[in-house]
């Protein structure tokens, strides 16, 4: 229930352009989830079933209405049906995303995608060899080509398993074969996903959830390792660098660009277009000082993390930056990209294009890119948005930006580091870190916004927690002052001090949402240092504020690589105790760590550094009462 | 007599209520048809979100003495002998909106209804589903609710239902009758998720 | 057992039915100044507006005297009462004696002190007499002068622009509705009702009409002349309490009553727009001369007639004025002033299509205005004669999605 008395964020910017949208007419996400008020039960609890057309049916969890859907399926069989399609979703949006750069890849290899190149062909070798391709000698363009094509089979053709899997430490891997988990295909566990919940398949709510968790690893072994990977190649391996963010980045004074979205396909080549010399003259010529590009939820931070552009804001802030008046062109590409946010674009000047084939929307105009024609398309649509600079009317700009830094790629921490864990490893045997937590996920009205992102990261650092974050995390904490060396000072002594001595934030940026594969990468680094599996580490995930479909892949593809789990908002499963045993308990016996959900993060971050502790005491470390 | 009792710990909020009174409530009395009438027809039963956005039915009372009718300036307002149900007779209704301020649960709505007069706006609110159970049929919302939060019954059994059912669960030693466990722990999630919106 | 009830106005037609479900047997005796059957008086401004025919009026059927074994004396007036001998005198000089009384008059229109008031297209607003009579008068009808800004004056004023006549609308205060709304609220009616072609003048009264055995125009105190051919007195009413003994009976604005509904005489109850209660939400004495509080406190009164207690709680001020796409609510003490220590909060405004304020003394809701989205206007009005601290903050009240739901535990 909305109350417009308290304020709806943690953050003075999105207070402030609340104010001001409201004022301007503007309906926001807040007002339409009060008008939703009361949820659907059923649905709230995924005892709501659509799969079929003898139904909709639906279970009554007081036990005296049905129990049972027309099929005969039980709430254990819907809710483990219902929940495994959200993973499906998740890991199919995830994956695709990932195709899309591996056919960008395939066209920088074929000289079709002009404008596109290998920027770093180290990591292209490293890749190639990982998916055993020889690497000597090679064309860097054959060996693209190469690649491309093989990863491209992980998608589709017949394999024991995906090639990425090899990176999970060995303990791992030998659960996953043991259990089942092992994933063959990235398209084929969310089509067997599919398969296995249409209506009279497979109907134990266990071998559906088991079947859940492949699907979830083949997105995070595959489809989102491959996305972060080639983009790494295409675009360069993130190194840290300072950048700003919040509202603030928007500058009344020059041409403002807003990218919105996941895929850097396209801002990439919106960035380039930024800075050609004709538009920026074009620029001047309007009265503009200068073209900023600034980012938007994921797709701003891939181009934080490897060009340092700014970021304006996180989910939660798609609608409200718009009030500010000061943006002149939205460019969007997929996911997350609220249905409403060209609506409410009508209220001012700016400009609003979609770009991608698969992601249309309301009052937006669309311009597609594709590998063959984003260079010029991306100075054909920064050209629109520079002539729109004179057509702005009011512009509030509410704060001033915080500086932040980010671009913590694998390499570069382990750079940092000094080339290997071990400094790292140590720090952690020594207590002086406790462990590590990566928070991730989205925002969601449900929770005050970035409330639970920065009050779980503040819990957590002043205990000696490294915090790793990602996606809309990222931004809060950006927001908030967690991402400057200074930061240190906030953290706990061991922290501190191990922060100073390397000079970084005690809460790392690793990216984009689908870079939550870089923690599973930087798990295994830390797993096999310490020749443990993942499970055995004193790490832990979380989602404070998540909202999609996926969050929920994500979550289940952290739990199944061992790495237990905090969420804040429930998952629609309380329909059935069985699947919340199951994941909140059972699966400990399976994958070696389960879930947790708790809305308040003060109540998840006791929970977090109890099970932190937990892990440090069975590794044979010293461990502290929580 | 049988009515309609609310049994408000039960309501998920799934709304299903809402169509199937304005179902009911139509020309064509099927949801398919009922849609495409002007005037639309609408519900009678309000699912409200409560202060943990948990659902609550909100329909008619059928107070007594009620409100509404010692209110309403035209004598609209009467109860209906047989079934004590509070109707308002739509010819007689000015659309004042009287009764508005006089409803203590705000059930009363203002429009034109298809089975009122012809372009004219007038107060429209639950009429116990008259027409219906003269058919022999339950009221159409109690059918729609798969939860038991409205129940069709005698007052007398409702309450010896709950009265037997709070004996059972105190001398199994389980104290109050608690809510199943998973509808339980979606509550407490979503208390605490609001109590934290606020703070 | 006798009973004898004063006006046949809806107080004193509540009261002879409650009367009558507690006792079958006992002598009911109604006078009344009116001879039609019992009618929705608020409805006459309908009938004015040509929304709803004049035959609708009544409330009651044909049959209500004789089916409810009341003894109508209709067609004239009480003129005088005499407590000591419990009798009343009538117009005729007949006389009745009672053994429990009701006074039930109502109120009559303030009367409005101008030369020539006797010239034809003069009208008070009143009764279902007066309104047929403005009907009539309405073929030949183009200017139309309304005086008073009140609920009545509005509603007037409303239901000749309808008619579509040219209509001006003579307020002496500030703006329409100041007795019951806010400034903001009155000013949303006003523009309303300008934006439809309604002409106000404000700060000024009547001093005299002309005209040649009708109305042709009104002199105002400024001097100047309106030319109208139809003018509507409405600047409010006054109980009807004139033939009342004040030596026996307490009589301030009305004749006031305890917390039963009896007058400082025993056996002489009093309700409806002649009684003084207690208000609510202002916490002292007050006429709030509505409608509904004329229902209730006749079937209360009714019922302590006959004999079993039932308390009154008190009244409080509420209305509805529904004009063109607006809905004004106005809940207790709405417009408090300054020196009166309450706290007012409110929300939307003109141009936002909806507007809400809440009075609150002490934590206490005691007054509110809605206009537009009004149904969740009777869960405030519960809230305020509860008298409880609020639980919910004000801004939760006054969300587009607050309703009952929101107060449960
Ligand atoms: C145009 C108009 C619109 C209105 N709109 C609203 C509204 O929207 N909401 C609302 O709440 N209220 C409204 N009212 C007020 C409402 O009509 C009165 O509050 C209500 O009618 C009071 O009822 P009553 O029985 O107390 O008095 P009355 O209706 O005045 O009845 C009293 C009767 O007693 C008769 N009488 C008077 N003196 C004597 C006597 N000495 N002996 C015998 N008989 C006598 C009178 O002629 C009258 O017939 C409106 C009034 C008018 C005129
Ligand atoms: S409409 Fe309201 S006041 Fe009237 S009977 Fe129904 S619940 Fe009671
Ligand atoms: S709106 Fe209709 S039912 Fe309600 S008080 Fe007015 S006349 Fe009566
Ligand atoms: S009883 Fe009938 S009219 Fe009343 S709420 Fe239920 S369905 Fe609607």
């Amino acid at each position: 229930m909305f109350d417009p008395e308290h304020s709806l964020s943690v953050t003075q910017d999105a207070d402030r352009l609340y104010a001001k949208a409201r004022e301007d007419g503007i309906e926001t996400v807040w007002e339409r989830h009060t008008a939703q008020q009361p949820q659907c039960g059923f649905c709230d609890m995924g005892l709501s079933c659509r799969i079929c057309v003898m139904g909709p049916c639906r279970v009554d969890p007081f036990g005296e209405g049905p129990q049972r859907g027309v099929c005969g399926a039980d709430a254990d069989i819907i809710v483990a049906r219902n929940l495994c399609r959200m993973i499906a979703a998740g890991a199919a949006s995830h994956s695709d995303h990932g195709r899309d750069l591996v056919e960008v890849l395939a066209g920088v290899a074929d000289g079709t995608a002009k404008g596109y190149k290998i920027r770093d062909e180290a990591k292209l070798k490293k890749l190639a060899a990982e998916y055993g391709i020889t690497t000597d000698g090679e064309d860097v363009l054959v060996l693209a080509g190469e690649l491309a094509e093989a990863m491209m089979e992980d998608y589709g053709m017949r394999r024991r398993a995906i090639n990425l899997v090899a990176r999970a430490p060995q303990k791992r891997r030998e659960l996953w074969d043991r259990v089942g988990l092992t994933p063959r295909g990235i398209d084929r566990e969310t089509s067997e996903m599919m398969h296995r919940t249409h209506m009279g398949v497979d109907n134990d709510w266990q071998s559906l959830l088991l079947q859940g968790m492949r699907n979830a690893l083949s997105d995070g072994w595959g489809g989102s390792m491959i996305a972060t990977e080639v983009s790494d190649i295409l675009f360069g391996v993130p190194t840290p660098r300072v950048t700003s963010v919040n509202a603030g980045v928007l500058k009344k004074d020059q041409v403002n660009i807003v990218v919105h979205g996941h895929n850097p396909v396209v801002s990439e080549m919106v960035s380039q277009a930024c800075t050609a010399p004709e538009l920026l003259a074009l620029a001047k010529e309007k009265g503009a000082q200068g073209i900023n590009l600034v980012g938007l939820c994921c797709t701003g931070n891939e181009l934080l993390m490897r060009r340092g552009i700014a970021m304006a804001g996180n989910h939660l802030m798609t609608e409200l930056i718009l009030s500010t008046g000061a943006v002149d062109m939205m460019i969007v590409d997929y996911q997350c990209i609220m249905p409403s946010v060209g609506q409410a674009a009508t209220c001012y000047h700016t400009k609003m294009i979609s770009t991608s084939d698969k992601a249309r929307f309301p009052h937006m105009e669309h311009h597609e890119f594709h590998p063959d024609n984003a260079e010029a398309k991306a100075m054909q649509v920064v050209r629109t948005a520079v002539e729109n600079f004179v057509n702005r009317g009011r512009v509030f700009i509410p704060v001033e930006p915080r500086e932040a830094m980010g671009g913590f790629s694998v390499e570069a921490i382990l750079g940092a580091l000094g080339g290997t864990p071990a400094p790292l490893v140590e720090a952690v045997k020594a207590g002086k870190i406790r462990g590590a937590v990566g928070i991730v996920g989205c925002n969601n009205p449900k929770i005050k916004h970035d409330y639970g992102h920065v009050t779980l990261t503040r819990r957590l650092v002043e205990n000696d927690i490294l915090v790793v974050d990602t996606g809309c995390v990222s931004v809060a904490n950006a927001k908030a002052g967690y991402k400057m060396p200074e930061a240190a000072e906030m953290a706990g002594p061991g922290l501190k001090e191990i922060c100073r001595a390397l000079g970084i934030p005690p809460v790392l940026h690793l990216g984009s949402c689908v870079d939550n594969v870089r923690i599973l990468v930087l798990l295994s680094a830390l797993a096999d240092a310490l020749g443990v599996d993942i499970s055995d580490l004193p790490v832990a995930g979380s989602a404070p504020e998540w909202y999609s479909e996926k969050a929920v892949t994500i979550a289940v593809y952290f739990v199944a690589s061992g790495v237990t789990t905090h969420l804040g908002p429930m998952p629609p499963i309380t329909g059935s105790m069985n699947v919340v045993n199951l994941l909140t308990s059972g699966l400990n016996d399976v994958v070696g760590a389960t879930f947790a959900v708790e809305p308040d993060p003060e109540k998840a971050a006791v929970f977090l550094r109890q099970h932190i502790e937990d892990k440090r005491r069975a590794l044979g470390l010293d461990a502290r009462r929580v | 007599m049988k009515e309609v009792i609310v049994h408000p710990k039960r309501c998920v909020g799934c709304m299903q209520c809402m169509p199937a009174c304005a179902t009911a409530h139509s020309r064509t009395r099927h949801l398919v048809s009922a849609v495409l009438e002007t005037p639309q027809p609408k519900p009678r039963v309000h699912v409200g979100a409560g202060r943990f956005n948990e659902g609550f039915p909100n329909r008619c009372r059928h107070c007594d003495p009620a409100p509404c009718q010692l209110t309403c300036l035209t004598g609209a307002i009467y109860r209906h002998a047989g079934t004590q149900t509070v109707m308002i007779d739509p010819d007689r209704c000015i659309n004042c909106a009287s009764c508005a301020m006089a409803c203590p649960y705000g059930v009363i709505r203002f429009h034109e209804d298809p089975l009122g007069p012809p372009g004219r706006a007038v107060a429209v609110k639950c009429d116990n589903c008259v027409a219906r159970v003269a058919e022999g049929q339950i009221p159409a919302c109690v059918e729609a609710c798969k939860v038991g939060a409205l129940t069709y019954e005698e007052r007398d059994t409702a309450m010896k239902r709950q009265t037997l059912a709070v004996a059972r669960s105190m001398s199994s030693g389980a104290g109050e009758p608690v809510l199943p466990p998973g509808v339980g722990l979606l509550r407490t999630m979503k208390e605490s998720q609001v109590q934290l919106l606020k703070g | 057992m006798k009973y004898v009830i004063l006006g046949n106005g809806i107080a004193g037609v509540c009261a002879a039915e409650a009367i009558r479900t507690l006792d079958l047997e006992g002598e009911i005796v109604m006078v009344g100044d009116e001879t039609f059957l019992p009618y929705s008086r608020p409805m006459i401004s309908y009938v004015l507006d040509g929304s709803e025919p004049h035959d609708k009026l009544p409330i009651r059927p044909a049959d209500f005297y004789e089916s409810m074994k009341i003894k109508p004396v209709l067609g004239q007036r009480a003129v005088s009462l005499d407590v000591e001998n419990r009798r009343v005198q009538l117009a005729d000089s007949t006389c009745i004696d009672y053994d429990r009384l009701l006074i039930a008059t109502g109120a009559d229109p303030r009367p409005l002190r101008a030369a020539h008031m006797d010239l034809g297209g003069i009208f008070y607003l009143r009764t279902e007499s007066h309104v047929r009579q403005q009907v009539a008068a309405l073929s030949t009808a183009r200017r139309a002068l309304v005086l008073g800004g009140g609920l009545v004056g509005l509603k007037a004023a409303y239901a000749l622009l309808k008619r579509g006549l040219e209509v001006t609308l003579l307020i002496t205060s500030g703006y329409p509705l100041s007795l019951q709304v806010d400034e903001i609220a009155g000013k949303m009616v006003l523009d309303e009702l300008l934006r439809r072609g309604l002409k106000v003048l404000v700060g000024r009264s009547v001093r005299a009409f002309e005209g040649n055995g009708v109305v042709r125009a009104a002199v105002t105190d400024t001097g100047s002349r309106l030319p109208c051919d139809m003018v509507i007195i409405a600047k409010g009413v006054l109980p009807s309490r004139d033939f009342i003994p004040r030596q026996h009976i307490h009589v301030d604005l009305g004749v006031v009553v305890d917390d039963h509904l009896q007058t400082s005489a025993a056996g002489i109850h009093a309700a409806g727009d002649v009684a003084e209660s207690v208000d609510i939400s202002r916490g002292c004495r007050w006429v709030n001369a509505l409608w509904p509080e004329a229902a209730v406190q006749g079937r209360i009164a009714g019922l302590n007639m006959a004999g079993r207690p039932v308390v009154y709680p008190g009244s409080m001020s509420r209305n509805v004025l529904r004009v063109y796409d607006l809905d004004v609510l106005t809940l207790g003490h709405a417009n408090p002033g300054p020196e009166e220590g309450c706290r007012i909060v409110w929300s939307g405004g003109p141009g936002k299509g909806r507007y809400r304020s809440l009075v609150l003394k002490d934590d206490i809701l005691v007054g509110a205005v809605l206009v537009n989205q009004v149904e969740q206007g009777g869960v405030l009005c519960a809230l305020m004669e509860n008298r409880v601290p609020l639980r919910l903050s004000t801004s939760r009240l006054m969300a587009p999605d607050f309703n009952f739901a929101c107060l449960l535990p």
